[in-house]
């Protein structure tokens, strides 16, 4: 690197005296040699002054840092507070921005996970399980349970993998696919089980199980839904299906169908299992018969099945056992297995009573554990071999009615003067008519308040009824009168054509009321001005007996200002009350007339049913009342004005209550703000 | 290289104490300036840019880890708003102060001023803060290569082409000025 060729650098770090001392002396003796070099010295010296000049004019002002602190105070106001800046530090500090990025990181890892649905982690520990079980080491008495229970787990697991090689090849028949995890399975029992006769002390043995129990707990829970697979893959070869049927037909002739179902299903390489019939109370059958035919042959079974009548409901239906049976099957083998072992155990003799009689228990169990699912595989296996066809029959017209009931159902109310009477001579009549007229039921009434009423239930023939009825309604007047008659179907639903009608016994429930309970027919109320009260209420009584009628209740009554009045109730028939009301006029100013009146069904005589009459005779009283008056005014309105500015200042008060808390809390706030601003 | 008491200030800075930050704004505002002056060749621009920069510091004082580099970082993020300035400004502000300018001085320094300032525009823009740093605050090789983040001794080069390239383009108008 010559100086000649490096002579701007060399230059610019010499104004800037950024030279080394030999620098320097290089620099001068070569600028001494060379007229180029001098030339862009002098140039370079030059251009330094008018740069020197130019960047003094452009210099900020003395007040340029007060400027700049200003304008930072300006836009980052208030001070950050110990607490802040606590904060600050903590979420600003490398460890929990490392914390946070790692809790990120995992939460996608499982969000991840989710998404996909593996089970990655779930594999690991399952692995890791297995070495811990076989570290276990000598194992006795209880110990053994476990370490099968963990062997059938791991049976378990291997099989639930060949079940998903058969979803994933469909084609493949159930036997090839026997992993390597069997045999491991296998091997790792048969390493366990010589070391039965090695016995623990208590202690030791049961931190052990303790261990077998953790282990195994976890890769249960995370053991994915078997369910969930069953009914993706529809491969039916080598599956094991149940196939069931029911069938609903309507037939003309039962019979002849179950014959032909027998036929069909000789046909069809199947036979019947059961026949059931019934005869229903209008001659017709209706029955169940249960076929079994091979399930190849369900299809076309069914087809011509159908063909029989009309078919009203079908439904045919699948089962898939082929995980349950070939887990079981596995199982079976796996229980074979163990028992061969326990067998060559009990040979091999034992000193150890204790350990023999164990092993002797635990064949037992293994045994029956054999037969059970011996006992289950069997059952499948017919189940699967034959399909059930469940086949309801039943004739035409099955619901038709075999007869006609008709029912009649009378209701009577009476009302009378004498009820006690009219219920003797009911009973007596009844009695009169021997066998055609029954009483079911006789009840009297008689409460505290001198009120009577009856009742009479009673079954009458029904050649006798008419008669009965028509005596019963002459017995007193009749409020109302109600007949139901009804036709009741027998042995069906159905209408049916030929079937004889038959008239039943007629019942009659007849109710005695005494005529003073009865309610009005017509109410009406008024009031008579007049000015002798007391003289005009006798002559009131004297009209309404005149006509007919009764006073059931009065009264009379004076107020301090000295109106009178006589309240009087009267009951009269209705044929009399317009007579009544005519001479009711005599008696002085008849006002505020009102009338309600009930117009009941089943009202048969209106003529002699009751009106009420409610009357208020009173008179005028005194024109100047003691309220009145100057002293009573002036106290009333002291009065009144006095409870106003009571309760305008109630009022203020309630008010004060109700602000007083907002407007304290507003003010301390206002000064929170304020105090904060100052600072 | 910086020394203790310094340090302090720049680690309670990064901790978020006010008073520290404010020392460092008047001792560090001029630099900074310097160097968005020298992007920029506008003083109000350079100062409202510094001002910026300041408070994004502060806003995000939590990023420097290491009181040493907070001198430098300052700088980068002036550096950074200045150029954001740069980018987003038309090219008219500086032909129109040109002009202003012109009205009241006289012809040849106006020339000299014109061709200076085209001169210096024509530089990069790290040359240009380069220069700005070494004319305004004469600070030293090693403390301008420590506050652009640049390697030790490349400075000598940079100014150096900086200055024969600025002598090129001025010649005639030096030589004019300076018969």
């Amino acid at each position: 690197m010559t100086i000649h060729d490096n002579i701007d650098e060399f230059l610019g770090a010499d104004l800037h005296s950024e030279l080394s001392d030999e620098e320097q002396i290089a620099l001068h003796t070569h600028l001494v040699e060379c007229a180029d070099c001098r030339q862009a010295h002098q140039e370079t010296k030059a251009m330094n002054k008018v740069l020197e000049k130019k960047f003094e004019d452009e210099k900020p002002d003395l007040a340029f840092e007060n400027r700049m602190l200003a304008g930072f105070r300006n836009r980052v106001p208030g001070r950050v507070g110990f607490v802040g800046r606590l904060l600050f530090n903590f979420v600003h500090s490398r460890a929990t921005q490392l914390a946070g990025v790692a809790a990120l990181l995992l939460a996608l890892v499982q969000v991840g996970r989710l998404i996909t649905g593996e089970h990655v982690v779930q594999n690991k520990s399952e692995w890791a399980s297995v070495p811990a079980a076989q570290s276990f080491g000598p194992m006795s008495g209880n110990g053994r349970v476990d370490d099968l229970d963990l062997a059938k787990r791991d049976e378990g697991r291997t099989k639930d993998n060949r079940y998903r090689a058969l979803q994933n090849a469909p084609g493949s028949t159930v036997a090839a696919p026997a992993p390597p995890m069997v045999a491991g399975g296998l091997d790792r029992q048969a390493g366990l089980v010589p070391e039965f006769h090695d016995a623990k002390p208590a202690p030791e043995r049961k931190s052990e199980e303790q261990a077998v129990v953790t282990s195994s707990a976890i890769p249960m829970a995370q053991e994915p839904a078997p369910g969930s697979a069953t009914t993706a893959n529809p491969a039916v070869a080598n599956r094991k299906l149940i196939r069931n049927a029911n069938v609903e037909l309507e037939i003309v002739n039962f019979d002849q169908a179950v014959q032909k179902i027998t036929a069909f299903a000789n046909e069809e390489k199947g036979y019947v299992a059961t026949t059931s019939s019934e005869k229903q109370e209008n001659g017709k059958l209706k029955g169940q018969i249960v076929v079994k035919v091979l399930p190849e042959n369900l299809d076309r079974f069914l087809q011509k099945t159908r063909g029989l009548g009309e078919l009203k409901n079908q439904t045919l239906g699948t089962e898939d056992i082929t995980k349950n049976y070939f887990d079981t099957e596995a199982r079976l083998k796996n229980a074979r297995v163990m028992e061969q072992r326990l067998i060559d155990m009990l040979k091999k003799k034992s000193d150890d009573i204790n350990d023999l009689l164990q092993v002797e228990k635990e064949l037992g169990r293994v045994r029956e554990e054999i037969e059970k699912m011996q006992g289950d595989l069997k059952f499948w296996d017919s189940q699967v071999q034959f399909a059930t066809v469940t086949i309801s029959l039943a004739e035409k017209d099955l619901e038709q009615a075999a007869k006609y009931l008709l029912k009649e159902r009378a209701q009577l109310a009476l009302y009378t003067p004498e009820v006690e009477k009219v219920y003797n001579d009911l009973k007596s009549l009844a009695s009169a008519g021997g066998g055609r007229i029954q009483i079911t039921n006789a009840q009297l009434d008689r409460d505290n308040t001198g009120r009577v009423s009856a009742r009479v239930s009673m079954l009458i023939d029904p050649e006798e009824s008419d008669g009965v009825i028509a005596k019963a309604k002459g017995m007193g007047r009749v409020e109302n009168f109600q007949v139901q008659t009804e036709r009741v179907a027998q042995g069906g639903d159905e209408m049916s054509e030929d079937a004889n009608t038959k008239r039943d016994k007629v019942a009659l429930n007849i109710t005695i009321s005494r005529d003073e309970q009865e309610q009005a027919f017509q109410q009406t109320s008024l009031r008579i001005r007049t000015a002798a009260v007391d003289e005009k209420a006798k002559k009131l009584r004297e009209l309404a007996e005149k006509q007919n009628g009764r006073v059931r209740s009065s009264s009379f009554r004076r107020d301090p200002e000295g109106r009178e009045y006589a309240n009087v109730t009267l009951r009269v028939p209705m044929k009399n009350y317009t007579a009544l009301m005519q001479s009711l006029d005599s008696l002085g100013k008849v006002e505020d007339v009102s009338v309600q009146r009930q117009d009941r069904s089943g009202q048969t005589d209106e003529a002699s049913a009751p009106a009420d009459l409610q009357i208020q005779v009173y008179s005028q009283g005194n024109i100047v009342s003691s309220d009145t008056g100057l002293i009573a005014t002036l106290r009333r309105t002291i009065g009144q004005s006095a409870a106003a500015i009571m309760w305008s200042l109630r009022m203020i008060g309630v008010a004060i209550a109700f602000l007083a808390p907002w407007i304290v809390a507003i003010v301390v706030a206002v000064w929170i703000v304020r105090k904060i601003r100052r600072k | 290289m910086m020394d203790a008491n310094e340090r302090e200030v720049y680690r309670a800075a990064i901790h978020g104490d006010r008073e520290a930050f404010e020392m460092i704004i008047r001792t560090q505002s001029r630099p900074l300036f310097a160097i968005a002056y020298g992007i920029l060749q506008n003083r109000e621009e350079a100062e409202d840019a510094v001002q910026d920069a300041l408070i994004k510091a502060w806003k995000s004082r939590w990023r420097v880890r290491d009181p040493e580099k907070f001198p430098a970082w300052l700088c980068m993020i002036v550096r950074h708003r200045a150029r954001d300035v740069f980018r987003k400004r038309r090219p008219v502000p500086i032909i129109r102060e040109i002009r202003e300018t012109s009205e009241t001085e006289t012809r040849d320094t106006a020339t000299l001023d014109h061709e200076l300032h085209s001169a210096l525009s024509a530089l990069p823009e790290l040359h240009r803060a380069a220069l700005s740093l070494r004319y305004f605050e004469e600070m030293d090789y090693a403390t301008i290569e420590n506050r652009l983040g640049l390697t030790n001794g490349s400075l000598r080069g940079i100014l150096g082409r900086a200055l024969a390239s600025m002598r090129k383009q001025l010649k005639p108008a030096l030589a004019s000025e300076q018969p």
